[in-house]
């Protein structure tokens, strides 16, 4: 995701509330910096001079240090949209369809209370139809080919392994 | 484009196509949640970033064969009584209602199908019917969707099915959902259980208007909570089952009240019918209990069949936006209990009093 106010890439993702009002800001380091993001007592969103248009030139300073109390760890936060796992435990809701990808072993975790299953069983947007049913095949054939192996029937899981070779090469583009 | 004025002129087709089932479920609802992919979701998305989806969608929604000609407004450019009509219609949700710029709703002429763009999520597709219909409600949906999926890049995983905001949706991104008309469970004080029992099938039970209300005119929304693991037919087989469970033990409640206790039914529905054609000032409380028992009455002979239908459209048009619709201003609390009971008067005016056919 792009800075807010330049095209370095934003590594620091600010959420202030006003009155009720939400802000969101995304902002690399040199940006932050000079916006004294790190200093929570001096910024506000409301006294942030944005541009008026892409082409804003931006002084780039070095030995920036680097933010701490209100930024957040870029490892932490999708780098789509900069939503963070402790902004789901605050909202409930997630920032865009790849933090699905960012925090999937802990939504995981949660679902088991909310639903039937955990793996989804029904409809299918039609390009991926394809691709969704040569998954659920190949998962098959790799549970059959772990059954065999544990029996020691390893004509069975060789033959089953040609059969998933074959079929993951006869699609290269994958879902 | 249909103008707002005309989208109300007419009562939707769910509201008018009482069916004879329609006595204890009064209509069928499904939603599907859909986002697409590389665009943050509504709630997270800047204000730029959010209109800047839904100018990317709504020409797209717009341009379906099932939305010709259909309504499509943005909800900054709807006034707070427009919206709440809106809700009140069962058109867009309170959660959209309350949202204004890079948010629009697209309905379609007879107000079976509508579009929300920029609620919780991207899309939510809706399609209501009359009476216990959930497969039909969810045929004409499956097209809707088939026609945007071809059209749009659907955030899909294989293993959480359609992705939504709220981990809740994921899946099928279904509801289903069913409104009643239990009076027969409330007055013999057994739709506690009935409640419980719904519950603990892992089906939601709520008042009238869905989530975090109480149940006004003995109206209840039973709906599915589950929407990952499970297939779009099977949500609706299992939900459409305990509809109709549900559906039998009112009618046996209704039957078991005439024969332990006609006096009280006659009573309820007499003083009902005579409160409701004599008063001049009547809240929204008091009208739609009422209502229900001229309702009720109706389905048990007292008034004649299509009494049900004249109550279904009342129920809406007594709600506080449509009376401040009607009257193309803002009313007081009070002045919404008058116009109220005029409205109510003048429908009722030719219906006969009632005809306790079931005391000898």
């Amino acid at each position: 995701m792009q800075c807010d106010l330049c095209e370095s890439k934003a590594t620091i993702f600010f959420t202030q509330i006003i009155d009720g009002v939400t802000k969101k800001l995304n902002l690399c380091e040199t940006c932050a910096a000079e916006q004294g993001v790190t200093d929570p007592e001096e910024f506000l969103l409301d006294s942030l001079d944005m541009p008026l248009d892409e082409t804003t030139p931006v002084e780039i300073t070095q030995d920036i240090q680097p933010a701490s109390v209100t930024a957040s760890d870029e490892s932490a936060c999708c780098t789509d949209c900069g939503f963070s796992f402790d902004d789901l435990k605050k909202i409930g809701r997630l920032g865009c369809s790849t933090c699905y990808t960012f925090f999937r072993e802990e939504i995981k975790h949660n679902l088991a209370g909310m639903h039937k299953g955990s793996n989804h069983v029904g409809r299918v947007p039609e390009g991926m139809l394809e691709a969704f049913q040569k998954r659920q095949q190949l998962e098959a054939l790799e549970t059959e080919m772990a059954q065999a192996i544990e029996v020691e029937d390893y004509e069975k899981a060789s033959a089953l392994r040609d059969e998933i070779n074959q079929l993951e090469d006869a699609d290269p583009k994958t879902p | 484009m249909m103008r707002f004025s005309t989208l109300l002129k007419h009562p939707a087709d769910w509201m008018t196509g009482a069916g004879a089932d329609s006595a204890v479920v009064l209509t069928s609802r499904i939603r599907l949640a859909r986002n697409v992919t590389g665009a943050p979701f509504p709630g997270w998305a800047r204000k730029d970033e959010r209109c800047a989806i839904l100018s990317s969608l709504r020409g797209k929604v717009e341009a379906l064969p099932d939305m010709k000609n259909a309504f499509s407004q943005e909800l900054s450019a709807l006034s707070s009584v427009q919206k709440q009509v809106l809700v009140e219609r069962h058109l867009i949700s309170r959660e959209q209602a309350a949202r204004g710029e890079g948010s629009a709703t697209i309905v379609n002429r007879n107000q079976t199908l509508s579009v929300m763009i920029n609620e919780e999520d991207h899309l939510r597709l809706q399609s209501i019917r009359s009476g216990l219909h959930l497969r039909e409600a969810y045929a004409l949906l499956a097209n809707l969707d088939t026609e945007l999926e071809k059209k749009l890049p659907y955030a899909f995983d294989h293993e959480l099915g359609y992705l939504t905001a709220c981990p809740t949706n994921l899946g099928t991104g279904l509801r289903a959902s069913a409104m009643l008309h239990l009076p027969g469970l409330v007055i013999s004080d057994h739709i506690s259980q009935v409640i419980q029992a719904v519950s603990k099938l892992g089906l939601a039970v709520r008042g009238i208007f869905g989530e975090g209300t109480e149940s006004l005119g003995h109206l209840f929304q039973i709906s599915n909570q589950s929407t990952l693991g499970e297939s779009e037919s099977e949500i609706i087989e299992r939900l459409e089952r305990v509809i109709k469970k549900v559906r039998d033990h009112e009618r046996n409640a209704r039957l078991k009240l005439i024969e332990d206790d006609p006096q009280m039914v006659a009573d309820k529905i007499a003083r009902a019918y005579g409160l409701l054609k004599y008063a001049y000032v009547i809240d929204s409380k008091e009208a739609l209990t009422h209502l229900s028992l001229i309702r009720l009455g109706s389905d048990m002979g007292c008034f004649p069949k299509e009494t049900i239908q004249l109550c279904d459209t009342l129920l809406m048009d007594i709600e506080p936006a449509h009376l401040q619709h009607q009257a193309g201003r803002k009313l007081t609390p009070e002045e919404r209990d008058t116009n109220r009971a005029e409205i109510i008067r003048d429908r009722l005016q030719s219906l006969q009093r009632p005809d306790i056919s079931f005391i000898n």
